[in-house]
């Protein structure tokens, strides 16, 4: 079986410094972060779930061939509106997403996409009624779809400046 | 070893995403501390005392809070509403929004070292540069609408 090569272990030890230093300054606050901590945890521990699933169904369903079809440096239009479209029904934080866009960028992924993903979260579906709600109609519409027009711009940078920087 | 040209089966599927997601475990877990150590040490309150200096002022206000804010979207949406009432500009409102849901200075770490600092630092200026310019056109567009 594969070793596991573990990611972000001297951050993960500098947050828990940070921790300990609170506790030792701030001691009635550091109840309270651990609560909000445990709860965060809690919160996300179903699309944790969700990532895995969806990351084996991918590595079930879609061969790298595939990926690198629809998601691949020759993917075109198609590519931007599955990327839109994942960004915009994805549910979480985005740190969530992170394994699963590691495991498609390994099998071709384009770095564009990824940053359309990431931008195309902004316009978050559960949220439009309570946006509409607060601040109007015509305020979500318009600031939603400059949100996705931005994202498509942001990828095709993403993969200039990248690409620039690679020859 | 599985061929790369096999398909898998759904078990060595699900056994690959598990081993993936455990890789990226400690990351997730310090990002989670750090977003509460953030929720606890700036507050909506705080937030609210920066803005009203011009809107130019303020559209780069409320992208700088909206990055350094942590938090589920919705969250955003309630403070800008605040916002609103004390009658800041929308210029101000869509950079903390726009801000608050597309940058975040607690995910930076975990994004550079799943993705590597090149991406990550353009990513994040492209993002810091869009929002600045979302929130003037979007504040500009709805002017001219309503």
């Amino acid at each position: 079986m594969k070793k596991l090569k573990f990611k972000g272990l001297k951050f993960l030890f500098f947050v828990v410094a940070l921790f300990i230093l609170v506790s030792i300054f701030d001691f009635e606050n550091i109840a309270k972060i651990m609560d909000k901590t445990g709860n965060m945890l809690f919160k996300i521990l179903p699309i944790f779930a969700l990532v895995i699933t969806l990351t084996a169904l991918i590595n079930y369903f879609l061969k790298p061939k595939k990926i690198m079809k629809y998601f691949g440096k020759d993917s075109g239009t198609k590519g931007i509106f599955y990327t839109l479209l994942g960004g915009i029904i994805s549910h979480g934080p985005m740190y969530a997403w992170y394994p699963m866009l590691d495991d498609m960028r390994k099998h071709g992924l384009k770095f564009g996409l990824i940053a359309t993903f990431m931008y195309a979260r902004a316009v978050k579906i559960p949220l439009l009624p309570f946006m509409v709600g607060l601040f109007g109609l015509p305020f979500t519409v318009i600031v939603n779809v400059y949100i996705l027009i931005f994202a498509i711009f942001q990828g095709k940078l993403i993969d200039l400046l990248i690409k620039e920087k690679e020859k | 070893m599985e061929k790369s040209n096999q398909q898998p089966t759904i078990a060595t599927a699900f056994k690959k995403a598990i081993m993936g997601f455990l890789t990226l475990s400690p990351m997730i877990l310090a990002v989670i501390g750090l977003v509460a150590l953030f929720q606890t040490y700036i507050t909506p309150d705080m937030l609210s005392k920066f803005f009203g200096h011009g809107e130019g002022l303020d559209i780069l206000d409320g992208t700088i809070i909206g990055a350094i804010s942590s938090g589920n979207g919705a969250i955003s949406y309630v403070v800008a509403d605040g916002l609103k009432q004390q009658g800041v500009s929308d210029y101000a409102l869509i950079a903390f929004i726009m801000a608050w849901t597309t940058l975040s200075l607690t995910h930076l770490p975990a994004e550079a070292s799943v993705f590597g600092t090149r991406f990550t630092a353009y990513r994040n200026i492209l993002t810091f540069l869009c929002t600045l310019i979302i929130a003037y056109l979007s504040a500009t567009t709805l002017r001219l609408f309503l």
